[in-house]
C-alpha cells in the first residue's frame, strides 16, 4: 500500500523524517518496501500568481502572462489554454529540471530561457505532466487559491510517499489511519480520530436493505444521497489518490476510494435512479445467475458467491466489484451509497474463482472490522459535503444483526518470559499495551500476575497469549532480547544412513573426478520420449518398456511444459547439461545424487526414491603436455565410476549384465545387480539419443537407485590378514569361443585355485593372426599366495592343473603355452 | 719380458689409472693390470725363474702393490660411479614451472556442500537431520501449519500442485511441512533440522527461481523462548559469515508462528555500512522465524501451555549467494562446469 506522509501525518504527529518512520514501521512488522519523494527534482519551481495575460504579437496560439511568485516575476510565453490572470500556478524558472510535456516518454530536460517569436521567456508555467506529478500535459497545473505564493513548490506540494506490505495478518494497517495509529504506538503519540458526519438526525429506514445471509454479511449500512452532481473531484484530492496510486474517476468515487485509503473500510456507490424495487439484498448469487462487472466483463456466478441484489437481480459482487448498470455516471444525481461487511472466506473464494482481485477485495479477505462500516459511511458524507455541499442524505440504513464486541485474552504475566526469554516490566507491558488501545486489567493469581487484554475490535488478529506477547515484543523492540542457547537435552544426534548413502555416493564420485550438479525434478513428456531412438515409445530405466502417460507424477499447474512430470529418471536432465556443456568444453563428467518419483496410486504420496546418475562425454584426459593419448570416454570409464561407487555404499555382491535398452548403445549397455537385484543401469547412449539432446558424441552414462544401501551402509565387514610371504604372479592365457564372457573366465581361474588365488586381472583380449576363427585369447595375470607358507613349486604346479580343469570344464577354453 | 722394479711397476699403473676416466676405460685398466694375464700376474707368474732369495722378496712387494693397485682401482671406480650417476640425472632435468600431473577431481555442488555446512554446524549444537518427502499433501504444507483454506496467507505460497484423486497435493513450497511430520512423530524434546528442495509456482529471475533449497529448523520443549532462536541463529551465523557477525530481528509474520520475525546479519560485505548487496541498509535477511504457533502445537497434540518451540526457515540458495558472492540464482542451477569449478576449496 502506498501511503503519502502528508496524509499520515494529519493523523500523527511526529518529528520523525520520512526515513525513520519508514525504518521504524518496518521493525514493529510494517514492512516499508519502498520510499519514493515526490518533488525531488523541483529545483527553481514556485508558486506563483498570474498577474496579467496578453495576447503574443505575432502569434495567434501563444499568450504572455507575467507571472509574480515572491521576489520572483517572469514574463512567460505559454500555449495553455485554460491560463487566466489571478490563478495560482507553479512557475519554473531558468535551470528547472522539468519533463518534456510534448513526447509520450519521459524524458528531463532543464529550462533555458528562450525567445518564442520574437518574444523572450524567462520561465515556464507547469503542466502536472512537466512536474512528473501526473499525465496530464492538456494544459498547466491550476493550484488552489489559497496556495502560498512566493514558496518553493516542493514544499508546498513535495510528497514521500512509502510503500508497505501489508502482510495477511495487518488488516488493521490496511488504510493511512491505520497506518497512523501504528506509529503513534510506535513513537508513543497519538493517532487523531477521523472526521465524520454526524448522521444521527437522518433519517433511519431499516426496510431500505435485507441480509439474507447474515453469516456472510455481518454488517450492510447505506446512505441516500439526492442532488448529487459528480464531476472531478478536487486538485488535492486528485494528488492524493494518485500519489496513493489510484486514479481519478469522478468525485463520488474518488471519495469512495479515498475513504478506503484513508479509513480501510470498501464503501461502493450505487446510480439509486438504475435500481429497482427500493431495497438492497444481500443474498448468495443463484445457479448460473451472472452479470457484467463495471469493467464490461460478464460474470457466471455460483451459489458460493454473495451478491448484492435489488428487484431485479445481482447489482454487485460483494466484496469484490460492482455492475455496470448501477455505476455512477456523470448524469447521475442520487447515489446509494454502501459500506458493508463481508465474509473474507467468501470474498476470496469469489475473487479467485472470477479471477477479479480488487482493493475492496485485498481487504475483506482479510477481514474488515464491521464497527467501520459506519465510521466510513460518516466520512463519505463528511468529505461529500466539503466537495458538493448541495447534496443532501435523506435517508440512512444499517443491518448489524449480530455487533461484533472487544474480544479478550486472559494470560499470566509470565507468558511474556516463557516465550521471549526476556523480562519486559510490567509497567511496560501496560505502556505498550495502552499504547496500542488494548485495555488490561491486572488480576492477582496464586502463580503470579494474570492479565485480561482486551484488544480494539479491529484487531482480529488478536486471539491467543502469543498474540499479545507479539504486540509486546514488536513495539518494545528485539534489540534487547538476549542471545542464548537452548538448555536441557534432545536425543542423541544419529547419522541418517540414507542420508549417509548420499554423501558417501557424492564422496565417491568427486573422487572419480566427477562434478556434481543440481538439475531441476521436473521434465517434460517430449524429454522422455527423446531417451527412444525412434521416439515411439518410452522407456523405463530398468526394462524399456513402454507405460501409459498417467503412470507419472504430474503437475496440475506447471509453470512451463519444460516441468510437468516429477522425473522418473535424471536421464534426460543430465543429458541436457552436457549439451550445454560441450558448447564451452571437450570433457564433461558430472553427477547428481537425488530422488526419483514413482506414482503409487492417485491419491497418495508418490514413492521417492534415492538415487544417482553420472554423464562421461568428451576427452578420457584433460588436455595436458604430458599425455599424448587423446582417448574418448566410454563404457569402461562409467563402469568402473559404477564399481568404485558400489564398493563404496558397501554393496557386496555386484554384477553387470549385458542388456539392451532403447536409449543405450545395443551392444555396450549392461545392468547393473547389487546382491541379486537390479539397481541400475550403465551404458553408452544410443547415437540416436544422444542426438535428440542435442549431442553428437559419445556418452557414457549410468543411474542407479541407492535407496537399498541405507542399510548395508553401516553394516560391519571383516578383513583379512596379509600374508607375509612372497606372492606368486603368474600369466595365463585361455583360448575361448569368442562369445564368452571374461567374467566367467575370470570365475573359472578363481574357483580353480579355491582360497589361494588373491587375485586373477584380466590384462588382454586378442583376437586375429594366430588365433583360430571364432576364438578369442585372454590373457590373466593370477596372483597366488598362502596365509601361513611360500609357496612351494608343486602347489603352484598344482594350481595350474586345477585352473586348466576348470576352464575347460566351466568354458570350455584352453590354457595356452 | 721387460723387467721393471716393483716401484716402476707401481707408478706405470697408478699413471694409467689417472688416465682412465669411464668405468669401460677403468674396466680395462683392471684387466691390462690386475687382470688374470694383467701386468702384475704376469710378474708374479716370473717370479719361479728368481732365485729363491729373491724370489720371496719381490713375492712380498708385488703382493704389497697388488693391494695398492685394487684400492686405488676401487677408490677410482667409486668416483666414476658417482660422476656417471652425476651426468645421468643431469641428463633428466626437467622444468619445473611446466604443470603437475593431477587427478581429475570433482566438486561437490555448492548447494550441496552448503547443506552439509549447514547440517554439520547444527549437528554440534544438538540438532539432527532429517528429510521429508518433496511431494506433500497440502494437509501438511498449508493446513495443519496454520494456513487453513481460503486464507489469504496461502497466496505468499504461490504453489505448483500434482494431480490427484481428490487429496490435496503440493510440491512443498517450503520445507515446513516437516515441522509436522517431525511433531506428530515423536514427543518433545525436538531439534531438527531439514534440508531439501522446494517448489514454488514462481517466474524466475536473478533471485527468484521456482526450484529451490531450503533448510527448516525446529526446537521444542519446555522452557525454549525466542532468546534460544536469537543465540543459535546467532551462532550459525558466525560460523557460515564470520564470527563478528550480529543479527537484528524485526517482527514479521509466517502464520506458523507467533510471535514471528524475520532475522538480519550485518552485512559480510560492508560489515553494516551499506554496499550494493545490502541495498544500503547495511543489514542483509536471511532467514524467517518465530516461536511455534500454539495452534501448530495443538494441531500436533503438544500442549501449548506445557511446551513452546522456534522454527526457522532459511534458503540453502541465498546462503551460497550471499557467501559466495553469486548475484544471479539461475547460475546455480544453470550446471555451467565453469561456474561449478570454481567451488574447489576444502569446506569446513
Amino acid at each position: 500500500m502506498l501511503v503519502p506522509m502528508r496524509w499520515l501525518r494529519e493523523y500523527v504527529t511526529t518529528d520523525l523524517s520520512t526515513e525513520e518512520i519508514a525504518h521504524r514501521l518496518t521493525m514493529a512488522g510494517l514492512e516499508a518496501e519502498s520510499v519514493t519523494h515526490i518533488g525531488d527534482e523541483w529545483n527553481n519551481v514556485y508558486v506563483g500568481r498570474v498577474e496579467e495575460v496578453e495576447k503574443h504579437p505575432d502569434a495567434d496560439r501563444l499568450v504572455l502572462a507575467t507571472v509574480a511568485a515572491g521576489e520572483h516575476r517572469s514574463t512567460v510565453v505559454t500555449g495553455a489554454p485554460n491560463i487566466r490572470p489571478g490563478q495560482t500556478v507553479a512557475l519554473a524558472l531558468v535551470g528547472a529540471r522539468l519533463i518534456d510535456g510534448q513526447t509520450d516518454d519521459v524524458r528531463w530536460m532543464t529550462l533555458k530561457s528562450s525567445t518564442i517569436r520574437g518574444v523572450r521567456s524567462e520561465g515556464m508555467v507547469c503542466s502536472e505532466k512537466e512536474l512528473g506529478i501526473s499525465e496530464e500535459h492538456e494544459g498547466i497545473m491550476v493550484l488552489p487559491s489559497d496556495a502560498p505564493v512566493g514558496a518553493p513548490l516542493r514544499e508546498y506540494l513535495g510528497d514521500d510517499v512509502i510503500e508497505f506490505e501489508i502482510t495477511p495478518n495487518l488488516v488493521h494497517a490496511f488504510s493511512v489511519i491505520g497506518i497512523a495509529r501504528e506509529l503513534a504506538a510506535v513513537v508513543n503519540a497519538s493517532a487523531r480520530a477521523v472526521l465524520g458526519a454526524d448522521l444521527a438526525t437522518t433519517p433511519m429506514d431499516d426496510t431500505l436493505v435485507d441480509i439474507e445471509d447474515e453469516d456472510l454479511c455481518a454488517r450492510y449500512t447505506l446512505a441516500i444521497i439526492e442532488n448529487v452532481t459528480v464531476g472531478p473531484s478536487p486538485e488535492w484530492m486528485q494528488r492524493r489518490l494518485t500519489a496513493a496510486g489510484m486514479r481519478s474517476v469522478n468525485n463520488i468515487v474518488d471519495i469512495s476510494n479515498y475513504v478506503m485509503a484513508e479509513v480501510g473500510q470498501p464503501t461502493h456507490p450505487f446510480d439509486a435512479d438504475r435500481l429497482s424495487g427500493g431495497r438492497i439484498i444481500v443474498r448468495r448469487a443463484k445457479p448460473g445467475e451472472s452479470m457484467v462487472t463495471i469493467d464490461h466483463v460478464e460474470r457466471v456466478l455460483d451459489e458460493g458467491m454473495l451478491v448484492i441484489s435489488d428487484a431485479e437481480g445481482a447489482i454487485g459482487l460483494a466484496g469484490v466489484m460492482g455492475g455496470v448498470d448501477s455505476e455512477v455516471t456523470d448524469g447521475t444525481t442520487r447515489v446509494l451509497l454502501e459500506s458493508a461487511s463481508f465474509d473474507p472466506k467468501t470474498t476470496r473464494r469469489t475473487s479467485r474463482a472470477l479471477k477479479l482481485a480488487s482493493e475492496a477485495s485485498a481487504r475483506y479477505q482479510r477481514g474488515v472490522d464491521p464497527n467501520l462500516a459506519w465510521t466510513a459511511l460518516e466520512r463519505f458524507v463528511a468529505l461529500l459535503r466539503e466537495i458538493d455541499p448541495a447534496a443532501k442524505v435523506t435517508a440512512v440504513a444499517d443491518a448489524y444483526p449480530r455487533p461484533r464486541g472487544r474480544s479478550t485474552v486472559r494470560m499470566p504475566y509470565n507468558e511474556i518470559e516463557r516465550l521471549l526469554g526476556m523480562i519486559v516490566p510490567m509497567e511496560t507491558v501496560l505502556d505498550i499495551l495502552g499504547r496500542l488501545e488494548f485495555e488490561v486489567t491486572v488480576e492477582d493469581a496464586v502463580l503470579g500476575p494474570l492479565l485480561v487484554v482486551s484488544a480494539p475490535t479491529y484487531r482480529s488478529d488478536i486471539n491467543l497469549p502469543a498474540d499479545v506477547v507479539e504486540e509486546v515484543a514488536r513495539i518494545y523492540g528485539y534489540d534487547s532480547l538476549p542471545e542464548r542457547l537452548p538448555t536441557g537435552g534432545a536425543a542423541p544426534i544419529r547419522r541418517e544412513p540414507a542420508r549417509l548413502v548420499d554423501r558417501v555416493a557424492q564422496d565417491a564420485l568427486i573422487v572419480s573426478g566427477l562434478q556434481q550438479v543440481i538439475t531441476y525434478s521436473m521434465i517434460a513428456d517430449a524429454d522422455l520420449v527423446a531417451l527412444s531412438p525412434n521416439r515411439d515409445h518410452v522407456p523405463d530405466l530398468l526394462g524399456g518398456y513402454p507405460r501409459p502417460e498417467s503412470d507419472y507424477v504430474r503437475a496440475v499447474n506447471p509453470l512451463r511444459a519444460d516441468w510437468e512430470i516429477m522425473r522418473p529418471t535424471m536421464l534426460p536432465s543430465l543429458l541436457k547439461i552436457v549439451a550445454e556443456n560441450l558448447k564451452y568444453t571437450d570433457r564433461v563428467a558430472i553427477f547428481e545424487t537425488a530422488r526419483t518419483y514413482q506414482p503409487v496410486s492417485l491419491d497418495e504420496l508418490p514413492e521417492e526414491r534415492r538415487g544417482a546418475a553420472l554423464a562421461l562425454c568428451g576427452a578420457r584426459h584433460p588436455v595436458s603436455w604430458s599425455v599424448a593419448e587423446r582417448s574418448e570416454l566410454d563404457f569402461f570409464d562409467a563402469k568402473g565410476t559404477v564399481e568404485t561407487l558400489l564398493a563404496r555404499v558397501g554393496a557386496s555382491a555386484s554384477s553387470f549384465t549385458a542388456v539392451e535398452h532403447p536409449s543405450f548403445h545395443p551392444g555396450r549397455c549392461a545392468a547393473v545387480s547389487a546382491d541379486g537385484v537390479q539397481i541400475g543401469i550403465v551404458g553408452e547412449i544410443h547415437p540416436r539419443v544422444a542426438a535428440n539432446f542435442g549431442v553428437a558424441h559419445r556418452v557414457a552414462m549410468a543411474e542407479l537407485d541407492l535407496e537399498g544401501f541405507a542399510s548395508t551402509l553401516l553394516a560391519t565387514w571383516r578383513v583379512k590378514p596379509v600374508s607375509r610371504f612372497q606372492p606368486i604372479r603368474q600369466d595365463f592365457a585361455v583360448l575361448v569361443d569368442q562369445g564368452v564372457a571374461v567374467v566367467d573366465v575370470r570365475e573359472a581361474i578363481a574357483a580353480g585355485g579355491g582360497p589361494l588365488i588373491t587375485a586373477v586381472e584380466p590384462f588382454d583380449v586378442y583376437q586375429g593372426e594366430g588365433i583360430p576363427e571364432g576364438k578369442k585369447s585372454l590373457a590373466f595375470s593370477v596372483t597366488m599366495s598362502a596365509p601361513d607358507r611360500q609357496l612351494a613349486e608343486h602347489e603352484v604346479d598344482r594350481i595350474r592343473g586345477k585352473i586348466e580343469q576348470n576352464v575347460r570344464k566351466r568354458v570350455g577354453g584352453t590354457l595356452r603355452a | 719380458m721387460i723387467d721393471f722394479t716393483t716401484d716402476e711397476l707401481l707408478n706405470r699403473a697408478l699413471t694409467a689409472l689417472e688416465d682412465a676416466q669411464t668405468e669401460e676405460e677403468l674396466t680395462r685398466w683392471h684387466r691390462a693390470v690386475l687382470g688374470r694375464s694383467g701386468t702384475l700376474n704376469d710378474a708374479l707368474r716370473a717370479l719361479g725363474s728368481l732365485p729363491s732369495e729373491q724370489r720371496r722378496e719381490r713375492g712380498q712387494q708385488l703382493n704389497g702393490v697388488k693391494d695398492q693397485l685394487e684400492a686405488a682401482f676401487a677408490q677410482r671406480q667409486d668416483l666414476a660411479r658417482a660422476a656417471a650417476l652425476d651426468s645421468r640425472l643431469r641428463a633428466e632435468s626437467v622444468d619445473v614451472t611446466l604443470p603437475g600431473r593431477r587427478q581429475a577431481v570433482g566438486n561437490l555442488h555448492p548447494i550441496a556442500a552448503m547443506a552439509r555446512e549447514v547440517s554439520d554446524i547444527f549437528a554440534h549444537l544438538g540438532f539432527q537431520t532429517i528429510e521429508g518427502p518433496e511431494v506433500e499433501l497440502a494437509e501438511y504444507s498449508f493446513d495443519m501449519l496454520n494456513i487453513p483454506k481460503d486464507h489469504p496467507a496461502r497466496d505468499v505460497w504461490d504453489t505448483i500442485f500434482i494431480r490427484s484423486a481428490g487429496t490435496e497435493i503440493t510440491l512443498r513450497p517450503h520445507t515446513s511441512p516437516m515441522q509436522i511430520r517431525t511433531m506428530l512423530q515423536q514427543e518433545p524434546p525436538v531439534r531438527v533440522i531439514v534440508p531439501g528442495r522446494t517448489y514454488r509456482y514462481e517466474a524466475q529471475d536473478a533471485t527468484h527461481e521456482w526450484h529451490f533449497h531450503q533448510v527448516e529448523g525446529l526446537a521444542v520443549d519446555r522452557n525454549i523462548t525466542m532468546a534460544d532462536l536469537r543465540g543459535t541463529m546467532a551462532e550459525f551465523a558466525r560460523q557460515i559469515f564470520g564470527s563478528e557477525r550480529k543479527v537484528r530481528f524485526r517482527c514479521d509474520y509466517f502464520p506458523f508462528v507467533e510471535p514471528g520475525v524475520d532475522m538480519s546479519i550485518d552485512c559480510p560485505f560492508c560489515a553494516g555500512r551499506g554496499c550494493r548487496t545490502c541495498k544500503q541498509s547495511g543489514w542483509i535477511e536471511i532467514s524467517g522465524a518465530g516461536m511455534v504457533h500454539p495452534n501448530v502445537l495443538t494441531n500436533v497434540g503438544y500442549d501449548p501451555t506445557v511446551y513452546s518451540g522456534w522454527a526457522f526457515g532459511m534458503g540453502l540458495d541465498r546462503l551460497v549467494m550471499l557467501k559466495y558472492n553469486v548475484q544471479d540464482i539461475r547460475l546455480l542451477y544453470a550446471n555451467d562446469l565453469r561456474f561449478l569449478g570454481q567451488f574447489n576449496r576444502a569446506r569446513l
